[in-house]
């Protein structure tokens, strides 16, 4: 029997536990977005957001049936992409990662170009600015320990508690507090004098 | 609370992450202390500026990224099927898995597991399935209106119907990328209008033979007309060996003039600059009217001066 139209949160992962495609489609759709945002965000790659989203969703497909509500779907799908992308970050780390902005023949070119920037501005000065400021922050953000940068981005982005976000990386809520108290640190101290 | 104290927990106190009892601390010092309130504000444009440079997914990808995980799924769902032993009763439930791997994302377009294959193969009629399935209702559960098709309905008892289904039949197929038949059905996969995932890897397979004529259309094709960045892309990197060759040409300076992305109007200028023609000189004044992409224009620009030529038409 397919998912009915409408079934709560629980109602879906058993169906999908039981094999029902639809319910899985279901569950993957009521966090699929934010799972890309969290991955483009944090990853600042579109192409690796997009392998972290796949990769994500292929272990859930697969290990849905070990799931035993012992913690909500949320947090057991962010330990998952979580895991992933401070794997791709320590890498990244190790093989010192090309930066977004490449050089092409005739000057530089940002492959963030292909990402939706929040905020345009038609004033060419304070889109000068602006890039000034995004460059500063892009290096505050690529300076951060994966850890910090993870967190950083789970709280301010996302908008998750710092006790989910400490059961989403394993650890204390104070952990989670203390590597956010260093990612905010090291920004008050890099865009002192941009704001 | 002292300051050092206070402004420790500014963020915090910014975040909503402070018990009640701190927050009071924290906003009666406030009150309390002009300098701390000036680290606060400091604080607050420091989240404003963090806020506006979010990086947030391009539109569209989450559509490309919903429509590859389908394919992968069902992927997995063929893999599965292949290995699983077949025998006896099992037999049919594991091909029903294998086609129960379908999903949904995108309403109105057919969404259908190994298109590529299917194509080739066509459909199966339901004598392929075991009578326990056509003699129960049940077993209905296997029916997708994306994947099966009713043949026949015949009453065969008052209360009782009997219906022979269409199935779609999923198979493995591997071979070499300098095959023909492999080649039709990536050519064949490469226009499949409900996956873009699919478009994009049988073009990037097909652009290593970019040497015979009928793939070199079929990326002229899908750098003019596909609506996946991704896949334009693709095809234009399997052209880039035949920027010189007039047709291809052509194309490239259609792509540069009407298409939406940047990414590929870069790489297409990129190609299209490495030999001067005087044609080239009004398309590029054409492009510097419309262009807002900075890199473009500079390459535009340049190249116009070269030729001694104006940045503008009057």
């Amino acid at each position: 029997m397919q998912a009915a139209v409408r079934m709560d949160e629980p109602e879906l992962i058993r169906a999908a536990q039981q094999g029902d495609q639809r319910a899985f489609e279901q569950l993957v759709r009521l966090y699929d977005q934010s799972v890309l945002r969290l991955a483009t965000n944090l990853l600042r790659s579109p192409e690796e957001a997009n392998d972290i989203y796949q990769e994500a969703f292929l272990r859930v497909y697969k290990n849905l049936h070990t799931f035993r509500f012992d913690c909500s779907f949320h947090t057991w799908l962010y330990r998952i992409v979580s895991n992933l992308c401070l794997d791709a970050l320590r890498k990244r780390k190790v093989r010192r990662e090309e930066s977004s902005v490449v050089e092409t023949s005739e000057g530089l070119l940002d492959r963030m170009d292909a990402v939706e920037e929040r905020r345009a501005d038609g004033n060419p000065e304070r889109r000068l600015e602006s890039q000034e400021l995004k460059e500063r922050i892009q290096e505050v953000l690529g300076g951060l320990t994966p850890r910090e940068r993870a967190v950083f981005e789970m709280r301010h982005y996302q908008g998750m508690r710092l006790r989910t976000i400490g059961e989403v990386m394993g650890t204390s809520e104070e952990a989670a507090k203390n590597c956010l108290f260093r990612a905010t640190q090291k920004m008050r101290v890099a865009l002192g004098d941009f704001v | 609370m002292t300051c050092e104290e206070a402004r420790k927990n500014l963020p915090l106190f910014l975040y909503g992450e402070l018990s009640f009892d701190e927050e009071e601390l924290v906003e009666v010092h406030m009150d309390e202390c002009a300098s701390c309130r000036a680290a606060l504000a400091r604080e607050k444009a420091m989240f404003g500026a963090l806020d506006g440079a979010e990086m947030i997914p391009a539109p569209g990808a989450l559509d490309e990224s919903r429509m590859e995980l389908r394919r992968r799924l069902a992927a997995a769902g063929r893999a599965a099927q292949s290995s699983a032993p077949v025998r006896g009763a099992n037999w049919w439930d594991k091909v029903r898995e294998g086609f129960t791997i379908h999903f949904h994302f995108a309403p109105g377009i057919a969404q259908v597991a190994g298109a590529a294959a299917m194509l080739v193969l066509g459909f199966v009629t339901a004598r392929m399935a075991p009578n326990s399935l056509l003699g129960n209702f049940h077993s209905a559960s296997v029916m997708d209106p994306a994947t099966s098709r009713v043949r026949y309905v015949e009453p065969v008892a008052p209360g009782r119907v009997q219906i022979v289904v269409d199935e779609t039949h999923q198979r493995v197929l591997s071979g070499s990328l300098d095959d023909e038949s492999i080649q039709r059905l990536l050519l064949t996969a490469a226009k499949d209008p409900s996956d873009a995932g699919l478009r994009v890897e049988s073009v990037d397979l097909l652009k290593n033979n970019s040497q015979s004529a009928e793939i070199r259309k079929a990326l002229v094709y899908a750098l003019e007309h596909d609506p996946n960045a991704g896949v334009r892309l693709k095809a234009l990197d399997g052209l880039k060996q035949f920027a010189e060759d007039p047709d291809t040409r052509q194309a490239l300076t259609s792509v540069l003039l009407k298409d939406d992305n940047p990414g590929v109007r870069t790489q297409v200028i990129d190609l299209l600059v490495q030999r001067h023609t005087d044609a080239m000189v009004g398309v590029l004044q054409e492009l510097m009217e419309k262009e807002d992409n900075s890199y473009i224009r500079m390459r535009c620009q340049k190249v116009l001066q070269e030729m001694n030529a104006s940045v503008e038409t009057y």
